[in-house]
């Protein structure tokens, strides 16, 4: 149908209408550029996501060892063998009290750091690079340098402590405090990029709220409580999302200032559980049916994160 | 505007400033790195009289890159080890010379950690992408050869019509080659268990550092220990004065690579790892409980070595604060450059009714898959090697070929001597096994928990043995 208006009770004809193919459209070509940018991306998470995925799900029902040529269906056995071995729910809760540990520490320290950098002070700049240089370090620098620092015969943190009259502490050697040593070093390593989302939510809440705050007599801890935090919301749950699938995930840390796990298990976690299934033990089929249980778990977590976060979240 | 540059590059200073410390602290290791050796023809003889039990030291090197292309010829041999000491330095060198010698035949060589070098070797070999050969420990045979990427080396050995002498190998070294009546490698060396001493120490607590006066009993051990552990009022751990909380000078380390350790001791009390036919694990027999406990008896009722996690071995050898450490042939070279630190080799302590040692095999493996002028490449290399063994033992490991060790000077090789004598003698080797990894996985993960008192000896053994037999079982 043409375009056609009235106009002082005469009818006008405002635009012929053409017929224009489908793939001529604005719409379709505006589409296919997009795809196109796009196409790159979606080939590399065909192939090296989706399809690894699809294949690792289908392993995880097989007995296979790489380089025997045998792999044999067994079904549900991988993943029944998993439930009932105590290493792996041992792994499991080391894993969610580091992680848990870890988010919320870097989370604190990540908000304390931010809040401090927005402050009109001198050295505001210099600080936030300062908190942030560490983010930038592998993980193998990082455990080559706190595996000294925490030594207990050697190391830095320990000849400190002396000055106060405390004994040595056996950082990485008590099961008793080895997790929580290993999520203090992740805590200094990682805050920084917690931060920096922190600065960019500070920045966006309107300073006419603070304002208004302190018109009404509000003190610095009311408008952290009450203006602050509630903004910053959705910031908070990106932090905590995405570090609680990082930390999840751990396992740099304990191989590498742990030398694998020490003591015994004590700082074993659920990815130096399957690297012992997949790469020492090289039982493949058992190591994908580890790796679809974490996903899941980490799938689980995040939903209630969302759950318990996301309510009332202002935009 | 000027405030904003100045800010810039104070802040880029700064920046730089912590970057380059960081770097400092990272790029140097805690402990030198250990130096390679130099062919015997090559060390300059030395006017001074080096004192038996003390080891000649060579001028440091330049750490070994991960991968080094060696020779120019048109004929390439890839080759993957594990050797990350100064002993990967030395056949570096020894593959230099041999390049110089074969101008036809050039060697790339990659250095990987033993671990990651078995995962590797497991991946490349299912790409494809092997080396053209490579060097592990005979202990891996097993794995290897059940996976059939292995190519039968009968031939090389004069039995099969080969170069190499079958009776210039010992009986056990001979038996880690060997798999299912098949040999798959050709020796390098025998590297293994001993004690190094700080002799000073040693002196200082009125006891001999003649190797032939060493205790031949647990309790005579013990004592030993006892003297050599000091507090830091300066009592011996006899005394009754002694602060077992305040030591200032430890007389043993129980956590040096406890696995060998316990091997050995097992079988001093008569133990096994696997029964004779290896289809059950024995570690927690009697035997296995009592060499266990002995270990755990130093630490927390002797006092005479700290808990396992969180000490530093090496580290407090080279400080001066521990007086024996159980380490291996490989601990040579970096003793020697330890300043201020007199020491020498003793062999293995004996805590049971029998001596005994742990020792391993360095061996020249070669994919099923080389062939042809590669395989003839690699052979050349390989003979050449073996041939110059006499070089390798600077890198302070005990040449394989029993002839070559006869010809060792007792002055410029006492360590190697001495060890090599006692792996001949009483030396044990790992458990065969194609999932032996796997089994001392778990037993090392024992051995962890009972020596920092998180599991009894029996608990730590029962557990280890329950998760090694049900791998045992799945294959």
């Amino acid at each position: 149908m043409a375009g056609i208006e009235t106009y002082q009770n005469k009818k006008v004809i405002l635009s012929k209408e053409r017929t224009v193919p489908f793939y001529l459209k604005l719409k379709t070509r505006e589409a296919v550029a997009a795809y196109i940018f796009l196409a790159p991306f979606l080939i590399f998470f065909s192939v090296f996501f989706i399809r690894a995925t699809i294949t690792s799900i289908r392993l995880s029902f097989f007995d296979w060892r790489l380089l025997r040529p045998d792999i044999t269906f067994i079904g549900f056995g991988n993943y029944i063998e998993l439930l009932n071995d105590s290493i792996w729910w041992s792994a499991v809760q080391n894993t969610l009290f580091f992680a848990i540990m870890t988010v919320i520490g870097a989370t604190i320290f990540g908000l304390a750091a931010a809040l401090a950098v927005t402050r009109p002070i001198r050295g505001g700049e210099f600080f936030r690079v300062l908190f942030y240089v560490p983010q930038l370090m592998s993980v193998g620098a990082i455990g080559l340098i706190w595996n000294w620092l925490l030594n207990t015969q050697f190391g830095t943190i320990n000849y400190f402590l002396s000055f106060f009259g405390i004994a040595s502490v056996n950082w990485l050697g008590n099961p008793d405090i080895v997790m929580q040593s290993l999520s203090m070093v992740t805590i200094w390593w990682t805050f920084g990029f917690p931060m920096l989302i922190y600065i960019a939510g500070l920045q966006n809440i309107p300073e006419q709220l603070y304002e208004a705050a302190r018109i009404d007599g509000a003190n610095a801890w009311q408008t952290l409580v009450y203006i602050t935090l509630p903004l910053l919301r959705p910031a908070i749950l990106f932090v905590m999302v995405t570090g609680f699938i990082g930390h999840f995930q751990v396992f740099g840390q304990p191989q590498i200032i742990t030398a694998g796990g020490g003591p015994g298990r004590a700082s074993w976690t659920v990815i130096i559980y399957l690297f012992q299934n997949a790469w020492v033990a090289f039982r493949m089929g058992f190591g994908t049916a580890i790796a679809m249980a974490i996903a899941m778990i980490m799938a689980v977590v995040t939903l209630i994160q969302f759950k318990l976060i996301n309510r009332n979240v202002e935009y | 505007m000027k405030n904003n540059v100045v800010k810039a590059i104070v802040g880029l200073v700064v920046v730089l400033a912590i970057v380059l410390g960081i770097w400092y602290a990272v790029g140097r290791p805690p402990a030198e790195e250990p130096v390679a050796g130099v062919p015997e023809e090559e060390v300059p003889v030395d006017e001074e009289v080096v004192p038996v039990g003390e080891e000649v030291v060579e001028e440091p090197v330049e750490e070994e890159p991960i991968i080094t292309e060696i020779g120019t010829g048109d004929l390439h041999v890839s080759f993957w080890n594990g050797l990350t000491g100064s002993d990967g330095v030395t056949l570096n060198e020894m593959l230099a010379q041999f390049a110089q010698d074969n101008p036809d035949i050039s060697i790339t060589v990659e250095i990987i950690a033993w671990d990651t070098l078995y995962m590797k070797l497991q991946t490349a070999f299912v790409a494809g992408t092997q080396p053209d050969m490579f060097l592990a420990h005979a202990s891996g045979v097993p794995m290897f050869a059940e996976f059939g990427v292995l190519r039968d080396l009968g031939d090389q050995f004069t039995s099969g019509g080969g170069w190499l002498a079958d009776d210039d190998i010992s009986e056990t070294t001979m038996y880690g080659l060997i798999w299912d009546g098949v040999k798959y490698a050709i020796p390098l060396d025998n590297h293994g268990r001993g004690l190094w001493i700080n002799t000073d120490m040693f002196e200082a607590a009125g006891i001999s550092t003649d190797p032939a006066t060493a205790p031949t009993t647990f309790e005579g051990w013990v004592e030993l220990f006892q003297k050599l552990t000091i507090d830091v009022n300066g009592n011996n751990a006899l005394s009754p004065d002694f602060d077992p909380a305040n030591v200032a000078q430890w007389g043993f380390a129980v956590g040096e690579w406890p696995n060998v350790n316990f091997m050995a001791a097992l079988a001093q009390h008569g133990g096994s790892f696997l029964s004779e036919d290896g289809t059950t694990v024995t570690i927690n027999s009697e035997a296995g409980i009592k060499a266990l406990q002995q270990v755990i008896d130093l630490v927390y009722e002797y006092n005479v070595s700290p808990p396992a996690a969180g000490f530093d071995s090496w580290a407090s050898f080279g400080g001066g604060t521990l007086a024996v450490i159980p380490t291996g042939t490989w601990f040579r070279n970096w003793a020697a450059l330890q300043e201020g630190i007199n020491s020498m080799a003793w062999p293995n302590w004996q805590q049971g009714p029998a001596p005994s040692t742990w020792f391993g095999t360095h061996a020249f493996m070669i994919p099923a898959a080389t062939e042809g002028e590669d395989l003839e490449a690699v052979t050349r290399v390989i003979q050449w090697v073996t041939e110059n063994q006499a070089w390798w033992a600077t890198s302070g490991q005990v040449p394989a070929l029993m002839s070559v060790q006869e010809t060792l000077s007792a002055e410029e090789f006492p360590s190697n001597i001495l060890l090599g004598q006692t792996f001949t003698e009483y030396g044990v080797q790992d458990p065969r096994s194609p999932i032996v990894r796997e089994m001392l996985t778990h037993l090392g993960v024992a051995l962890s928990e009972a020596l920092n008192d998180m599991k009894t000896a029996e608990q730590a053994l029962n557990d280890a043995a329950v998760l090694m037999q049900q791998a045992l079982d799945r294959q």
